[in-house]
This record gives structure tokens, C-alpha cells and sequence, in this order.
């Protein structure tokens, strides 16, 4: 009801009652240093709070207060998911009033940074004498442009797989993840025969709702690649192979795509899938089976998602020092702690598991624990998907032709083309500049 | 059947001002006979079709609502449930305890009357002077007031969100309201309704010496009822969905409203909970249910007084 006509016709009119008057506005004087709107003693911090997780981030805010007197944080609803929060943050860049911190997802961020919109923090975190040798290298490394790092991790998730035990025992299979995609397709037929007809053998998401994320794995693991830092590498023969196996699995009917698999997962209609650890929580206690959690298949190829926090450049040295200092905070090994078991998502700090009430907690919950050892084995997506500007969405729409049936090798030739084509027109030359 | 050759009878004798009107309803009194004499089969096509466009748009609602009333487990089952069992009530309360469901309503009610007054007001003035009141660049006016219904919201957003925060008006109700209270589709309608009224009965009024106001007042609003309420409808049920400026605008509960309020039950990577979602879904509709139960009767009210009096 509220998705239909938000933004109906008389909107329309609304704003363009007042387009006369607003077009004199033009899009503001350019911000000056300083005039972004705020105190520098008030931090505002703009985020969707990343699974459901405002009572986490308030819980954090207060003893950052009670931490350093003098400093306020004002927690902002920026949007319901990554890309709101980019349109409301794209919105101040033109308009002013900058916040402090903000949320930048792993697509998100690279744009705002090229751009110079957002603060390089190397230099902040020299100044203040911040070590960052504790952030997980392949989360750290994720926000890297030119050597230099624009936002640090918060909210990151990896892809798990899942799977029903209950669907493995009546196959007779052992109470394991697949090695690789080729052990899984051995496995494949027996699966389908104890699972019956009406019953699905593997879900993924489709191409708008990230199976670019998951389908990183298999190529990966075929040994090829999305691309070589900018040069797209659809083409490479062990991509092309990644890609006819998918195929193949639709046409054998193991596959199916669907724009959320978790409620097909937990209703047991689907044997096992590709998520996000992200919807951990929410599948163990929704699902009326017992739920297996394993490595993605073939060792090192997982790629890590989600998001990291990051300071607009436009705001006051005074403002960008304080919101360092938070972000230190908000992502220290203690609240990172606090802030993934509340959630679902990574901590994003090496010494986070050395901490008791972690260990305590990956005690009680096994299924995390396996997010959380194969962390070290994630690896930092391809920058043809998450850096080039659409490039998910484009990669995801090649696949879903490929899974209806698609000649592979042409469909990944014209990516190739595409991903270059945009390349050349928006990134090229604003690299290294 | 009956009813409509009442009224068509009433049109015919008392009605001489709506012309059109009455052709009209005619017209759909004839088709109605015709489809009448068909055959039992077209009837119960007829029937089904009904059946069908009912079901269409009831059968989402439904789900809707005994969605709010079942339990986590039992929302992602399959086969599908039909009724909650067992029926609980957690998801409302859960629904008021995990986002501050009662602000956000605060704010949709104040920001949806503010902002439909203002546009009513706006529509039925500005109509008014453009279609009855005569003054140098009139049509100039009215094409551009035109001109910017086609201009698209997403594209002056921006823009408009520069000036608001220079004004310093971010999170502010003003903020809201005041960039959302321009109209121009409410200009265009009312404007071609005040033009359709009979110039016989402007004129006299004008001989009986009826001043400008008395005039849209007296004589034009009263025979205006059907199209000011349609008007008033829509603008409200827009302004009650309305997402992008107040999600923009709004920083926290102080200021946004209740569809972006319910957004913070959605879960953006993992499961959501559905429960709470669907039982704010049902408890942001009824607002708007009753709104349009009760204006529905106005409207026609409004349709029959008008082809009744003069």
C-alpha cells in the first residue's frame, strides 16, 4: 500500500509548485569549509542502521558519550537501505548540511570517493595516532582507492551456505557444505531424488537481488574472474566455464533463481542456497528444520559485502577529527562485538574473537561460528562489479540470461564490452587524478 | 435499474444545467439495458468477472491482514496458512514497542491535513481566478502553472532540498510542508470544473450582485461538491503515501512520517519479520478507510444535490 503510490502524480505537482522558486535556489552556494550546517561538537551520524540495529547503535552512542564528555552524536534515519542513504547523502552534497559519519555500502562508497566527496582517512588516522592493523585485511583493504582508504568496515557480511540437514540425511550425504562446485554436482542428483518433485534442490537470488554477489564464488572457484584490477575478464575461458555451469544447473533443474530465497529456505521447499550471514539469525529461527551452515565452496573464494562508515570532505578539520574518533568507537573490537551479535554481521576486528563474551557467544551458536572462520578466507570482490557505476546490476542481468538459456560465451563477451565501455567513459580519467 | 430511471427522469425535467451530465448518464443507462437483455451466459460472465476483480484486489489485502495477526514461524510456510492459527496480537505490539509507531503517526496526520488543506485552498482559489475572474495574462498564468505539472518531483528535489536547508528548515515540520503545499494538478481540475458550470447561472449572480467571493462561496462550490471531494481524496491519500521529500527531509521521529517509519521494520540484509510489518501496513491504511468510506458518501451527496436544486 505504501510502496504504490509514494510517489504519485500529485507529488509531482507538489514539488513543481514550487520548481519557479526553487530554481532560483539553483543547487545552493558551493559549501564552504565549515558551513556544511552542524557543530563541531555534535556528530551526525547518518545511517540505515544495517539490520534492524538502531537500539545497537544507540546502545553504542551513549557510552561514547558518557566515553567523551563534550562530544554528542545525533543518530540519523538516513533511508531504509544502502542506496537511500546514498540519495540522502547525494541530496546534502548539493544542498549542505553534511553529516559527520555515514553509511557507505561496498557499492556505494567507490562513487562518492571518486569524486572526492568523501575524506581519504589515512592522514586522520596518522594524526590521531589510530592503528589499523587490527581491521581485517580483506574488510579494510575493501574501501581502497589509489592507496588511499575511504571509509572503514561496520556492518560487513559475507555469503554462507545453507543447507537443510534434514534434506542431506535423506540423501545420505555427509553433514557437510560441498567441497567444490564439482563435488556438488555429484551431489545433485541424489538431493533431487529425496527431495521430490515439488521441492527445489538449490534457490539462489536472482540478477537484481545480488546472485553477482554469490555467482563471485563460482568463478572464482573455476579460477577465473568478474576482472584483473580494471580489465574485465568475462571472456577468460574459466569464467566462461563458471558461467556454463550455472547454466547447467537450471537446465538440469537444480536451480532455481527468485528474488528472496531465505522465505523459500525456511519454508523447506529449498535444499540449500547462497545468503548472506546476514539473514542468520532471522533463518534459524524461522525455519521449522534444522539448518546446516557450511564454507562456500572451494577455499579463499568467498567475497566479502556489506558496509563501512565514512566522513564527508566538505566539513571542518574540527568535525572530521570528532567523527573519526567515533567511528574508532563505533568500531573498536568491544562494539563490534556488541554490534554483530545483535545482528548477524562480521566483526570487523581481529582481536574481536579473542574477546570472552565472543567466544561464549560462537559457542552457543555454531552457525555463526562458521561465518566467522571463514572470514579469514574472504577476498575483496572484483572492481568491475562493485566499483564501475551499475556494474551488480549489469553483471546480474547477464546472468539471468544465461540461466534461461543464453549462449554463455556471447553473453559474457558483451560484458566484457560494456564494462570496458563504461570504464573508459566514467572512471579512466578520473583516476589517478 | 429503477434508480437509474428515476433519475434519469429527475435530469430530464429539473436538470437543464447539466447537459452533459445528463447525456452521459443516459448513455450508461442504455448500455446498462442492453447488457440486461443478454443471455443468462452473459450474466454469469459478467458475474465471474466481477468475482475475479474483487478477488484481485481483496485477496492482497487479506493476506495482509492475517498476515499481522499470525506468528513468525507460521507467516513462510507451505502449504499457505488461511487463517492465523494460533491468532496472536505480538505483532502489533511488537509493531508499537520497535519503532515510535505513535510519533510517526503525529507527524502523518499533521503533515497530511497541513499539506491537503494548503492544496485544496491553493487549488479551488487559484482555479477560480483563472477560470472565472478575468485579468490581463490569464491563459500565460494557467500555462504555467501547466508547464510545471509535467516537471517530475525527482527532478526538483535537489534543488528544493538546497533551498530548504539553507533556510535551515531540515527535520522541520515547515520544511515538509511548505515545498509539498504548491499545486498545480488541483489548479487544472478545478479550473476545468468551475469552466463546465453553466454561464447562466455565474451571470445571474453577478446581475444580483454577488461580489467575488460570495460568488465561489454561494453559487460555484455548492454545484462543485463531486470534483472538490474526488480532489480532496486524492490529494490526502498522495499526501498520506507520500515518500521521497519527507524521507529526505526527516532525520529521525520528530518529523517523518509513518511510510518512512515503517521502512525501519524491514530488514535491509537478512530476513525481515513480516508480522510487524503487515500490522502497521493495516494500521496505516485505516486512517485513509475511513477517510474514504465517509467521503464517498459526500461525493454522492454531492452528485445528487447538484441535479436536485438550481
Amino acid at each position: 500500500m505504501n510502496e504504490f503510490s509514494r510517489r504519485g502524480f500529485l507529488g509531482l505537482a507538489g514539488a513543481a509548485g514550487v520548481a519557479g522558486l526553487a530554481a532560483c535556489a539553483g543547487t545552493g552556494t558551493a559549501p564552504s569549509t565549515g558551513s556544511g550546517g552542524g557543530s563541531s561538537n555534535t556528530i551526525e551520524f547518518w545511517s540505515n542502521h544495517p539490520g534492524n540495529s538502531k537500539p545497537v547503535e544507540q546502545e553504542i552512542i551513549k557510552a561514547f558519550e558518557a566515553a567523551n564528555s563534550g562530544l554528542k552524536v545525533k543518530l540519523v534515519d538516513a533511508g531504509k537501505n544502502y542506496e537511500e542513504v546514498a540519495q540522502k547523502f547525494n541530496a546534502s552534497l548539493a544542498g549542505g548540511s553534511l553529516p559527520d559519519v555515514v553509511v557507505v555500502s561496498d557499492v556505494t562508497w567507490f562513487n562518492f570517493a571518486l569524486n572526492k566527496q568523501l575524506s581519504p582517512l589515512d592522514e586522520l588516522l596518522a594524526t590521531a595516532k589510530l592503528d589499523t592493523s587490527d581491521y581485517v585485511d580483506a574488510l579494510y583493504n575493501d574501501y581502497n582507492l589509489d592507496d588511499k582508504h575511504y571509509a572503514l568496515p561496520f556492518s560487513r557480511s559475507t555469503p554462507l551456505f545453507y543447507y537443510n540437514k534434514d534434506l542431506w540425511k535423506a540423501a545420505g550425504l555427509e553433514d557437510r557444505g560441498p567441497k567444490d562446485w564439482d563435488e556438488f554436482l555429484t551431489w545433485a542428483p541424489k538431493l533431487k531424488a529425496a527431495a521430490g518433485s515439488d521441492k527445489i534442490v538449490m534457490e539462489l537470488p536472482d540478477g537484481s537481488n545480488y546472485l553477482d554477489w554469490v555467482f563471485q564464488n563460482m568463478v572464482w572457484g573455476y579460477g577465473g574472474a568478474y576482472s584483473k584490477e580494471w580489465t574485465p575478464t568475462f571472456s577468460d575461458p574459466n569464467t566462461v566455464k563458471a558461467g556454463t555451469y550455472l547454466q547447467n544447473l537450471a537446465k538440469d533443474g537444480y536451480l532455481k533463481l527468485s528474488k528472496d530465497p531465505a522465505p523459500d529456505f525456511t519454508a523447506g521447499i529449498v535444499g540449500c542456497s547462497m545468503m548472506s550471514t546476514g539473514s542468520l539469525g532471522g533463518v534459524a529461527k524461522d525455519a521449522k528444520f534444522p539448518v546446516g551452515t557450511a564454507f562456500l565452496p572451494t577455499d579463499g573464494n568467498c567475497p566479502t559485502g556489506g558496509a563501512g562508515v565514512g566522513i564527508p570532505a566538505n566539513i571542518s578539520d574540527d568535525r572530521k577529527k570528532n567523527a573519526l574518533t567515533f567511528i574508532e568507537f563505533l568500531t573498536n573490537a568491544q562494539n563490534t562485538v556488541t554490534f554483530t551479535q545483535a545482528t548477524g554481521y562480521m566483526p570487523v576486528r581481529k582481536s574481536a574473537v579473542e574477546l570472552p563474551e565472543e567466544k561464549a557467544f560462537l559457542e552457543k551458536n555454531p552457525n555463526a561460528k562458521t561465518a566467522i572462520e571463514q572470514l579469514p578466507k574472504t577476498r575483496s570482490q572484483d572492481n568491475v562489479r562493485v566499483l564501475l557505476p551499475g556494474g551488480g546490476a549489469r553483471i546480474g542481468k547477464g546472468l539471468d540470461q544465461i540461466v534461461q538459456g543464453q549462449d554463455v560465451a556471447a553473453v559474457f563477451k558483451a560484458l566484457d564490452a560494456e564494462s570496458q565501455q563504461v570504464f573508459d567513459s566514467q572512471i579512466k580519467s578520473k583516476l589517478g587524478a | 435499474m429503477s434508480t437509474s430511471t428515476i433519475l434519469g427522469t429527475l435530469d430530464d425535467e429539473k436538470a437543464p444545467e447539466a447537459p452533459t451530465r445528463r447525456r452521459r448518464r443516459r448513455a450508461s443507462h442504455n448500455v446498462e439495458a442492453s447488457t440486461h437483455n443478454r443471455g443468462p451466459l452473459w450474466t454469469a460472465a459478467g458475474y465471474a468477472g466481477m468475482v475475479l476483480v474483487v478477488l484481485v484486489v481483496a485477496v492482497p489485502l487479506f493476506w495482509i491482514l492475517i498476515t499481522s495477526f499470525k506468528e513468525r514461524g507460521d507467516i513462510y510456510v507451505r502449504p499457505a496458512q488461511w487463517w492465523p492459527d494460533p491468532a496472536t496480537t505480538a505483532n502489533y505490539s511488537e509493531l508499537t514497542t520497535r519503532i515510535p509507531f505513535f510519533d510517526y503517526v503525529r507527524n502523518s496526520v499533521l503533515i497530511t491535513s497541513a499539506t491537503s488543506l494548503a492544496k485544496i485552498i491553493l487549488g479551488v482559489i487559484s482555479a477560480y481566478a483563472l477560470s472565472l475572474l478575468r485579468f490581463p495574462g490569464r491563459s500565460i498564468v494557467f500555462l504555467v502553472v501547466i508547464a510545471a505539472l509535467m516537471v517530475p518531483n525527482q527532478i526538483t528535489v535537489i534543488s528544493n532540498y538546497a533551498l530548504v536547508a539553507q533556510l535551515g528548515w531540515r527535520n522541520t515540520y515547515q520544511g515538509i510542508i511548505i515545498p509539498l503545499a504548491g499545486v498545480a494538478f488541483g489548479t487544472f481540475l478545478m479550473r476545468n470544473q468551475f469552466l463546465n458550470l453553466p454561464g447562466e447561472i455565474i451571470e445571474a449572480a453577478r446581475l444580483d450582485g454577488a461580489g467575488p467571493m460570495k460568488l465561489l462561496w454561494r453559487v460555484v462550490m455548492p454545484m462543485s461538491w463531486p470534483t472538490l471531494v474526488a480532489f480532496a481524496l486524492i490529494t490526502v491519500v498522495n499526501e498520506w503515501n507520500e515518500y521521497l521529500w519527507p524521507f529526505l527531509m526527516a532525520d529521525d521521529e520528530s518529523t517523518a512520517t509513518l511510510p518512512v517509519g515503517l521502512t525501519f521494520l524491514q530488514n535491509n540484509d537478512g530476513v525481515t519479520n513480516w508480522g510487524p510489518v503487515m500490522a502497521g501496513t493495516v494500521l496505516a491504511m485505516l486512517p485513509i478507510l475511513v477517510l474514504f468510506l465517509f467521503l464517498q458518501r459526500q461525493m454522492i451527496k454531492g452528485l445528487t444535490a447538484g441535479a436536485v436544486k438550481s
